[in-house]
């Protein structure tokens, strides 16, 4: 299966571990990805300044889609997949604007179809290429190990229109750590917002909602903290030390990409999935695989 | 200043609420009963009282101006929890997306990140620049030191109308 793919400014500028396992893992999975020609930011933080300019942004981003002849786009990034997702349900539902969208993007001989299919990672995986697939690629089982899901907020809602999951009840990266053979953990701060979009204007109400929710899975005794977006990656991963600083807790919590660690469980080279870039004690995990892996068989 | 405030400060701007409210009429603001089950979900109600029934209730009273000059409109964390939960499907979330659109056009004082954004873009085309990561042993590594394919930045053109879409700022 083909796929156009999206990546948005985040990985495109400092994610690259997200970016580096994605493309690891998607072709053992039987997806083919094939990068746009060009590429713009989605528009998500212009939305601030100016909603017109978003629009324009993302739908030109589902234009490039169309210009390399794919019909289903990829976005790693859920506030890319937001975004993206939002204009398409505008432009479907009011006819004035998709017009006045589709002249602006004429004048560079583009074209806006609507009915571009949009995957985000985690459904992908889950509803497209099916946790059976999933569990028969794993090499390595990672029985034993317990860990906590953050989808984040923008993948799930609102739920009126498409989105990954379900808005209230998100389980489907849980079932992909289950395929795993690990354990997903349910906790009541599940659902907390990781504040990345307040870094802009309030920077240490940012950090102490990271905090907060890292302290909390702190207590619960988990072995990493499994993320899917690369906004919500930056903050609990990149900016651990400095939320820890900031609430006055010592934090030690791996945080890793569902990829990284489904590229783990798939016995790709380490530094192919990025994890020497990951800022948070990742290699807590790595040796905790590499111990049950003497009990597990090798393909 | 608080939003208990503003209700005090001054007279409706009758103008600028008609204009307004024809713009934010698409956000189905006038479904919003004050039920506050937006504040219930708020992740900025805990840290920056940020009461998204209130906003909406202020706009619907038409102290925009003072909405727009508050800063309590850069407080939303965009969790998209008022979007979700709102009963009558109207979103304060917009609401405040669109209150701040109207305080770029007006040029108060708009979050420095946000205008940061918007000058890497007519740059590049992306919203921040190209950058360096730090491995654990300290090793530096960028895009091509990792294998990653080279990125085009958008065209000419599509800078252009940002810049046209944005009035020229």
């Amino acid at each position: 299966m083909q796929l156009a793919v999206f990546w948005g400014c985040k990985i495109l500028t400092s994610q690259y571990a997200y970016e580096m396992s994605v493309r690891q893992v998607t072709p053992k999975l039987g997806v083919e990805l094939v990068d746009l020609k060009e590429v713009n930011c989605c528009g998500n933080p212009i939305e601030s300044v100016n909603r017109l300019a978003t629009i324009y942004m993302s739908a030109r981003i589902l234009a490039l889609t169309n210009e390399i002849g794919l019909r289903e786009l990829i976005l790693p990034c859920s506030r890319c997949h937001f975004t993206i997702c939002e204009t398409q349900y505008l432009l479907a539902t009011d006819k004035k604007l998709e017009e006045k969208i589709t002249s602006m993007l004429r004048e560079e001989n583009l074209n806006y179809t609507p009915d571009i299919k949009i995957w985000h990672t985690v459904d992908l995986l889950h509803d497209n290429i099916g946790l059976e697939r999933i569990r028969e690629s794993v090499k390595r089982e990672m029985g034993g190990l317990k860990f906590a899901s953050h989808i984040g907020c923008q993948a799930i809602r609102p739920s009126y229109m498409k989105r990954v999951d379900n808005a209230e009840n998100p389980r489907k990266l849980d079932r992909l750590i289950e395929a795993l053979g690990a354990e997903s953990i349910e906790y009541p701060e599940k659902l907390d917002c990781c504040g990345a979009a307040l870094l802009f204007s309030h920077q240490e109400a940012s950090l102490s909602l990271t905090g907060a929710k890292l302290r909390a899975l702190q207590e619960r005794r988990v072995d990493g903290l499994v993320t899917s977006c690369p906004s919500c990656h930056i903050m609990f991963d990149t900016k651990q030390e400095n939320s820890a600083a900031l609430i006055g807790s010592k934090l030690s919590i791996p945080v890793i990409y569902y990829t990284q660690l489904l590229g783990l469980a798939m016995q790709i080279k380490e530094e192919d999935l990025g994890l020497h870039l990951n800022k948070s004690p990742v290699d807590a995990i790595i040796e905790k695989i590499e111990k049950r892996s003497g009990r597990t068989l090798q393909f | 200043m608080s939003l208990s405030d503003l209700t005090k400060m001054s007279e409706v701007n009758k103008e600028l609420y008609m204009k307004v409210l024809r713009k934010l009429a698409e956000e189905k603001l006038f479904g919003c009963f004050q039920c506050s089950r937006c504040t219930g979900g708020c992740t900025a109600f805990k840290l920056l009282e940020l009461t998204p029934n209130t906003v909406m209730k202020l706009t619907k009273l038409g102290f925009i101006n003072e909405l727009v000059d508050s800063e309590i409109i850069w407080t939303c964390a965009s969790c998209l929890q008022c979007t979700e939960r709102c009963p009558q499907r109207a979103s304060p979330y917009h609401v405040i997306i669109d209150l701040r659109n109207l305080a770029v056009e007006r040029q108060t004082k708009v979050p420095e990140g946000y205008l940061r954004a918007v000058s890497h873009i007519l740059e590049t085309g992306l919203m921040q620049p190209m950058e360096k990561v730090t491995a654990k042993n300290m090793e530096i590594f960028e895009r091509d030191t990792l294998n990653l394919p080279k990125i085009a930045g958008a065209s000419e053109k599509f800078k252009a109308i940002f810049l046209e879409t944005l009035g020229g700022i």
